[in-house]
């Protein structure tokens, strides 16, 4: 096991470097960020640019300025916004557990909603329970989350007036954005529990099971659902990247002050600093969780806790 | 137990009701303000950022001061005099005003506002540039200092109501350091800085000491809010009362205006927008050619049915509010017959292909130049519309030549002086002009530079927009309103055309 882990966290660390080396190299090639800190501001002379690019450190070689974050990031210091000029760890400080809450809520929702359904779907094969359910996941999947969410503000938001349309203040704001991340989830899981479980409930010991006369849940959820995990473990590991992808579309429909909200900003700005702060977390979040997917098949699977 | 309920209550009413009597003066009301942008930093020498001043005008005074009407008046100086030859302003500044920290306003605080942005403080952000006439401040006496400049600086006065030249308190920088006046701004303005959540708002308290009178409201909570729609919705649930532009596109003016509870109010602003030309090579090299693009658009017609009437037509790159506009100065007409013969003049066959490079984001822009693409085919000549993400068109292709026959430019200086704007896109070398280069143009441009004398000036600046339309530089399309939504329990609103709004005199019912 210790081998196996230091092996994945020399992994995790190439990945790392080689993700953050592409997003500072190719966010350098799409403009100065000078220029646009005199957007609005009339006559510019090449003293003036070349006076702010010495500011921001940007007037130094990539290589240079590359390696001078990767020194920042062994103390946890990103460096500052181009944008104000504030310590970029702060903004993630703030923005990461905004995000984090939300992707956590909108899976727990989501596993909470599709295990049940999956299996209602599976036992019921072929039948009118499972074809509502596929018809409905087939809806969910087909939603751009941009739209639910839009359609979700002006229902709930503007005609009924029962939610708040943005923002994170209340335990109210939570709802919408979750209910968008969710129900694109839920349709995808649902089919994935759905397929998974078909295939475990056609194995021998399943029928054993029925066989010696086990009550059809204690056969479902101790029997079938132990053994279709594995699968649902990578996937829901993997979706999780996926999700932090996909956040930054519901957190500005949302104006959730999150991760997504940061990036976004912070490549209109040409923000490197933060932009390179944002991916690295993220990445760095993305690796992290794969390896605790690893971890937790060893939990779930004698066999390979064994190997 | 019952009765001692009632009486409680009573009693409370009562004292509610007292409490109210007592106090008459202090404003009650928070007004909540969307904004589209968090400019990460409440120093004034940080940014050029119109979001940072719709705020900050509420927190910090300059010397001068411009309102809605653009009039410029008396700010913290209560009075000044140009002294040799306009090389040296005498300012008298107001006295008994304190920053909200309780340190005194004097020549001081002036002396190092200025010091500090021409140093190595203001070397670090844009502002410092705004300013570079200056030479020196000297102080007379606790309430006088002149300012002395390196040449005569006719906007100078205008630049003091804004932005970089926000007077700023010298005890308080030096104790807590540059970094903490960034997220905790003090000034002397009408609303006292409360807290600041980078990305979600900026909360302001009346300040009731204020020179100018205290304040209509107690708070003031500016939310930033990109997505427009999210704004507009926000606003819908009366959860925000006023929409700050740039934020609400033309295709959600009706939204606004069928809600019951809602108001749009518009106001012509500083942007305008144009499609400038390759005048170095290609057709558009040719004036004819271009005098002939121009007449083949209607512009009238895109502003009555794209725009929604929202904003004016322009015969040169300024709107109406510009110092240098010409009232007297007529677009080209609108004339296809008279474009196809001034083509075939050229020697432009039919069939031609320009290039228009536009902002992708810019939803309106995109309509406009679909439609501008469909006259042009009218007269024969066929044009590709090329999108690209803001920050490439501005930082990469316009500055580097490397844009189609015609490109989109959007510009709006909030000096409202067409200095601003003619000096960058036509004097040779600048930024913004990558293909023209004339000695002409460039010594009218450099002519009224050091001029104080302001009719001399909006002389020679008319004449420049005649010039510039004489070659032919630009298709000029539009001077856009600025657009606010605004919730009708707010009162007293007066919309600003630079959207630096003073909320002193606003209240909410």
């Amino acid at each position: 096991m210790a081998g196996f882990l230091i092996k994945r966290l020399l992994q995790a660390i190439f990945v790392v470097i080689a993700i953050t080396l592409l997003v500072s190299f190719a966010i350098r090639l799409t403009g100065d960020p000078a220029v646009t800190m005199f957007q609005g501001g009339g006559s510019m002379t090449e003293d003036d640019l070349a006076r702010i690019r010495q500011a921001l450190g940007v007037d130094k070689p990539f290589i240079v300025q590359y390696l001078d974050f990767m020194k920042g990031l062994l103390t946890l210091d990103f460096g500052r916004s181009f944008v104000g000029n504030t310590p970029v760890a702060g903004l993630i400080g703030a923005a990461l557990p905004a995000t984090l809450l939300l992707a956590l809520i909108s899976m727990v929702v989501s596993i909470a909603l599709s295990i049940p359904l999956g299996i209602k779907a599976a036992t019921a094969r072929g039948k009118s329970a499972d074809q509502i359910i596929r018809i409905l996941s087939l809806i969910g999947l087909s939603f751009p989350n941009f739209w639910l969410a839009t359609m979700l503000v002006l229902l709930f938001a503007i005609t009924l007036g029962w939610l708040p349309p943005s923002g994170m203040d209340s335990a109210l704001t939570y709802i919408m954005p979750a209910v968008t991340m969710g129900v694109i989830l839920t349709a995808t899981n649902v089919r994935l529990v759905r397929t998974s479980m078909l295939e475990t409930l056609q194995s021998q010991y399943i029928m054993v099971a029925r066989a010696k006369g086990l009550s059809e849940s204690k056969v479902l959820y101790k029997h079938a659902l132990r053994n279709c995990a594995i699968p649902l473990i990578t996937y829901f590991g993997l979706q999780f990247g996926g999700l932090l992808g996909g956040i930054v579309v519901v957190e500005r429909v949302f104006n959730w002050p999150g991760m997504g909200t940061l990036a976004f900003d912070a490549v209109g700005a040409r923000d490197y600093p933060v932009l390179q702060g944002v991916i690295t977390v993220l990445s760095l979040m993305i690796v992290g969780v794969n390896l605790l997917v690893d971890i937790a098949y060893g939990l779930v699977d004698p066999r390979i806790r064994t190997e | 137990m019952k009765t001692v309920g009632i009486r409680a209550a009573y009693m409370a009413l009562a004292m509610a009701g007292t409490a109210f009597i007592a106090l008459p003066a202090m404003a009650e009301g928070k007004l909540t303000v969307s904004t589209p942008q968090d400019p990460g930093s409440w120093d004034p020498i940080d940014t050029f950022l119109v979001q940072w001043a719709a705020v900050a005008t509420n927190i910090f005074d300059g010397l001068t001061y411009r309102g809605p009407d653009l009039k410029l008046v008396p700010g913290l100086a209560e009075s000044w005099e140009e002294l040799d030859e306009g090389k040296r302003i005498r300012f008298h500044l107001r006295k008994g005003v304190t920053f909200h920290n309780g340190e005194p306003f004097n020549a001081e605080a002036v002396k190092f506002t200025f010091e500090r942005l021409l140093g190595e403080q203001g070397a670090k952000g844009p502002q410092r540039s705004n300013y570079v006439s200056i030479d020196s401040i000297e102080i007379i006496d606790e309430n006088t200092v002149d300012m002395k400049l390196k040449a005569p600086d006719p906007v100078l006065l205008t630049k003091l109501a804004g932005y970089g030249a926000m007077i700023v308190p010298p005890k308080y920088i030096a104790e807590k350091g540059e970094d903490f006046f960034n997220a905790n701004p003090v000034g002397t303005g009408a609303f006292k800085f409360v807290s600041y959540a980078p990305k979600v708002n900026i909360q302001l308290a009346a300040n009731p000491d204020y020179w100018g009178g205290a304040p209509k409201l107690s708070e003031l909570d500016f939310r930033f809010i990109a997505e427009p729609s999210t704004a507009v919705a926000e606003l819908q649930a009366g959860r925000v009362d006023l929409v700050l532009p740039p934020t609400i596109p033309i295709g959600m003016i009706d939204v606004i205006k069928n809600d019951s509870k809602l108001e749009l109010v518009s106001v012509p602003g500083p942007t305008v927008d144009a499609l400038r030309f390759n005048t170095k090579s290609g057709i558009t090299a040719d004036p004819k050619v271009r005098k002939a693009l121009i007449m083949a658009v209607d512009r009238a017609t895109i502003i009555a049915s794209i725009l929604a009437g929202e904003a004016s037509q322009i015969a040169s790159f300024q709107g109406a509010l510009s110092f240098g506009y010409d009232p007297e100065m007529k677009p080209l007409p609108y004339d296809p017959e008279g474009a196809k013969a001034l083509l075939a003049e050229a020697g432009v066959k039919p069939g031609a292909t320009v290039q228009i490079d536009i902002r992708g984001n810019d939803a309106t822009m995109n309509e406009v130049a679909q439609v501008i693409a469909s006259y042009l085919q009218m007269v024969g000549i066929t044009a590709t519309i090329k999108p690209y993400e803001t920050n490439v068109l501005l930082n990469d292709i316009i500055p580097q030549g490397k844009t189609g026959a015609m490109f989109q430019q959007k510009w709006g200086g909030w000096t409202f002086d067409y200095d601003n704007t003619a000096y960058s896109m036509y004097h040779s070398g600048e930024k913004w002009n990558p293909y023209d280069s004339d000695p002409e143009m460039d010594k009218l441009l450099e002519s009224q530079r050091p001029l104080t004398d302001r009719a001399e000036r909006e002389r020679i600046l008319k004449d420049i927009a005649k010039y510039a339309a004489d070659r032919a530089l630009e298709l000029p399309l539009y001077n856009s309103n600025a657009i606010y939504g605004i919730n009708k329990r707010v009162q007293g609103f007066v919309p600003a055309p630079d959207t630096r709004l003073k909320l002193n005199e606003v209240s909410v019912n």
